[in-house]
Formats: structure tokens, C-alpha cells, sequence
């Protein structure tokens, strides 16, 4: 569904992208996600969204190593257990309170997630992390526009948001950013002018 | 408001419907296919069944009371569903966040026990419930301990009353009417009938509509827009016991509109 496989990693983030205290709003293949790094640096993505009403967690505060919602300000603990509930401070928390919890990995400089994703994420070379390149094109259509016409000196994954959009993620070999955007960026206006 | 000189296109359960205003007064509500539909106006809004109704325009006796103005506050369009509006309007535990430093505070964040009841006519009430405001209203010149009762008599008209700082045995009411545009568009037009304290009705409206305006981007954020009425589909505390009948009147009447229903596979979120 949405061209999200099971067992694989997606690099749904940059860890430029999670500066202290920001709440990273993405999606993964339809899923909305949240990703928020805690005081000790450990990243967590978790389903965007408050289970207690609803609301995006990516709307809330990172406070410490908790995420605040900003509803109510139940606090949600790096595992994702809910922690404390302003309404009622002296309930002990029922465990079924819990954030949707995403598997996460950290490696060449991006931040992984995936369905039951299988060992560690791709290996990819060293070099300059770019910044996120949205597509309005499926997955499918920008990887098949990659195979054809390779960009060179780049490394570069997908993460598939929906049906209809896709962001290029990845690496440029010779850490010349600026060159690794403009060829992202005339790939963008390739794609989306012949849809 | 309705300007005379151009037609108001606005839109009800997802009927397109424009609203003209002629030089006498005379407001008149069509729909775009030009079928029948009935239409009313009462308390500053314009009313519009495009059935035939089975009953009037919900009853606010204190509406007759000479000595209350209504102020209509103004409409305010929201991407959420109707339901979730309506739960909004009734929740305590976001009072001390959402609005902080006018209807709530950190820390007087607890939410202390209050009492639910079905409404004989149908709908529900919720009585005995306190918050402490530290700006309770535009005239509040200090934070102190409010007394509110939350009532629902129709799935999408709430209000809430409150004593009234001056004549206690009295109370103001605001009332919620949510128009569903479509089942996760609304347009809110909230009503005050206040006793007056010296406020003028221009200053009654920018306080509420600041109000909402703290609401509208939690609301709008809210997963999945319609309103799941399964048990379980959210996690409620016993300080939302009025949101868990709310959704459970709503099942028992059987809303459609804006919800998801608790027999209905929750769409994929």
C-alpha cells in the first residue's frame, strides 16, 4: 500500500532536521509521523498523534525527555508511555496510554523508521547530508526516473509520503550542497512539469 | 454578517447554499438546485432545514429575558468535524493549556469531580463543574474559582452557564451552534446572553473570538477529522466523562454525520 514495503528501512528524517526541542512533523506511505530527539540525543518517531483525542503529537512540546501534547499535556516518556496527566496528577497512568511507537534507527546521518523493518538500514557512502527534496510524484515514478538518469555524485533514498508524493533524501559524495540542489531541483521540475 | 450587496455562499451537510439579503431586511436562503427547504431566524442566525423539521428551533427561554442582549459573536470556519466542536466546548482539561491565563491556569489543572446527566428531552448536562479562571470574562479583574454547568439538548448546539459575578441567583450562558458545512468542514457561531457588567458588546465579541481562536488550531488537528464513537477508539479519564456521553448519546441517537460509528472500521487515520 502507498509503495511502503514491510521489512524496510525509509529514511523519514534528517537528524539536521531534529534540532533540540522541535517536534519533526513527516509521513511514511500515509502514516503521519512525529519525531523528536530526547536530552540524551536518542531519536523516537512515533504515530503523530495523541491517543488520548487525536491531536498531532507534532503540534506539542518536547519537554526534557518527554513529549508534551498540546491539548491536554498528558506527558508521553521516551518508550512512549504516558507519564503524567494534569487533569487527574494523582492517577498512577493505566499502561494502555501509550504513544504509537515506530521502529527507529540512526545511520549516514538520516533518521530511519519502517513496518517491522529487517537488520540495519542501507549503508550509504560518506559525505554532506542534504535537505529533504519533496516531489509531487509517486515513489515509483521518481525511482524509475532515477534508474534512467542517474545523478552522479549523489547517494540517494526515497520516502514515499502518500500516493502522490515522495521526498528525496541522501548524500552528496563531494559535499558540494549546492550543486546536489540544483540537480534535485531540476530533477523536481522534470518530473512535475511532464505529470 | 450578510452584506447586501453580493450573495453569501456558504454551504450544510454538504449543500451549497446561497444567502441574499434584500434592501428591506429580508434575508432569503436558496439552494443552488433550487429544491425547497425551510428556513428561520432567531437569535441574531439564520436557520436552515433542508428536510421538513420534526421539531422547532431549539428553545432558549432566556433569550425573552428583557434585560439580556444576545450578542452573536460571528462565524468562525474550522476544518474539524461538528462532534469534535461540540467535545471541545465541553472539555475541562484543556482549559489551564489551551487558554491559559484567561479560562484556566497551570497549575489549577485538575479537573474535579463533576456529575453527568441524561436531559429527559434527550441530551446531556453536566453540573458541579469548577475551574479556576484566572480571566473568566472581559470584566474579570481577578483570577477566582468558576462554578459551570455544560449542556448539549441537539447534537450540534452546546452552552454553557455560569453565575453571573454580580447577580448571583443569575447566570450567563454562551451558547455553541455548529453548522456542519460538510462532515469535517464546520462554521461555529457562538452566541453570548450575558447580563450586561459594562462591557461592551464589541469587547464581549473579541474575547470570545480569541477564545476560539485558541481552540481552532487544536481542532484542526484533531485524527481522524469525523468523531469515533467506538469505546476504546480513544482513551478517556474520568475527567472526560462528559465527552464519553456525549459519543455515546450520539451513538444512541444514531448521528451519522461527522462521526465515525462505533459498528463502522475506523478509515485508515
Amino acid at each position: 500500500m502507498n509503495g511502503l514495503q514491510a521489512g524496510v528501512w525509509y529514511a523519514i528524517a534528517a537528524e539536521h532536521d531534529l534540532p533540540k526541542d522541535h517536534v519533526y512533523r513527516t509521513m511514511l506511505g500515509g502514516h503521519e509521523l512525529a519525531a523528536w530527539r530526547s536530552t540524551d540525543g536518542g531519536v523516537h518517531v512515533w504515530e503523530d498523534r495523541c491517543p488520548h483525542r487525536g491531536v498531532r503529537f507534532s503540534l506539542g512540546e518536547v519537554v526534557g525527555d518527554e513529549l508534551r501534547c498540546q491539548y491536554h499535556a498528558w506527558r508521553f516518556g521516551k518508550t512512549g508511555a504516558c507519564t503524567f496527566i494534569p487533569a487527574q496528577p494523582d492517577l498512577k497512568v493505566p499502561r494502555t496510554i501509550h504513544a504509537a511507537v515506530w521502529p527507529v534507527a540512526l545511520s549516514a546521518g538520516l533518521v530511519w523508521s519502517g513496518i517491522e523493518p529487517i537488520g540495519a538500514p542501507p549503508a550509504l557512502p560518506p559525505g554532506a547530508v542534504l535537505r529533504a527534496i519533496p516531489i509531487a510524484r509517486p515513489a515509483a515514478s521518481v525511482a524509475h526516473a532515477l534508474v534512467k538518469e542517474p545523478l552522479a555524485g549523489l547517494a540517494l533514498v526515497l520516502q514515499p509520503l502518500d500516493e502522490t508524493a515522495t521526498i528525496v533524501r541522501g548524500i552528496a559524495l563531494d559535499d558540494d550542497l549546492v550543486r546536489a540542489d540544483h540537480a534535485l531541483l531540476a530533477l523536481r521540475r522534470r518530473l512535475e512539469q511532464a505529470a | 454578517m450578510l452584506d447586501p450587496a453580493r450573495a453569501h455562499e456558504t454551504m450544510l451537510l454538504g449543500v451549497p447554499l446561497v444567502v441574499t439579503i434584500n434592501a428591506d431586511g429580508t434575508i432569503a436562503v436558496q439552494r443552488v438546485d433550487h429544491a425547497a427547504l425551510h428556513q428561520d431566524e432567531r437569535y441574531g442566525l439564520v436557520w436552515v432545514c433542508l428536510g421538513t423539521p420534526t421539531r422547532g428551533i431549539l428553545p432558549i427561554p432566556e433569550a425573552d429575558e428583557p434585560d439580556r442582549p444576545i450578542v452573536v459573536v460571528g462565524s468562525v470556519g474550522v476544518r474539524a468535524s461538528g462532534p469534535r466542536v461540540i467535545e471541545n466546548f465541553l472539555d475541562l482539561g484543556h482549559l489551564g493549556y489551551v487558554h491559559a491565563r484567561y479560562l484556566g491556569d497551570d497549575p489549577h489543572t485538575r479537573v474535579l469531580p463533576y456529575t453527568v446527566e441524561p436531559l429527559p428531552e434527550g441530551g446531556i448536562i453536566a453540573t458541579q463543574c469548577k475551574m479556576f479562571q484566572p480571566q473568566a470574562s472581559p470584566a474579570a479583574t481577578e483570577g477566582f474559582m468558576v462554578d459551570y454547568i455544560y449542556k448539549v439538548e441537539r447534537p450540534l448546539a452546546t452552552c454553557l452557564y455560569k453565575a453571573n459575578p454580580v447577580q448571583r441567583d443569575r447566570f450567563d450562558i454562551i451558547f455553541l451552534i455548529v453548522q456542519p458545512v460538510t462532515e469535517e468542514t464546520s462554521i461555529a457561531h457562538p452566541l453570548l446572553l450575558c447580563l450586561p457588567d459594562g462591557t461592551t458588546p464589541a469587547a464581549l465579541r473579541a474575547f470570545q473570538q480569541t477564545i476560539f481562536m485558541q481552540d481552532k488550531p487544536i481542532l484542526e488537528n484533531q485524527v481522524p477529522k469525523r468523531l469515533p464513537l467506538a469505546d476504546g477508539a480513544e482513551l478517556p479519564i474520568a475527567a472526560d466523562k462528559s465527552s464519553v456521553a456525549y459519543r455515546r448519546w450520539l451513538s444512541a441517537i444514531g448521528l451519522t454525520w461527522g462521526v465515525i460509528r462505533a459498528d463502522e472500521k475506523a478509515r485508515a487515520a
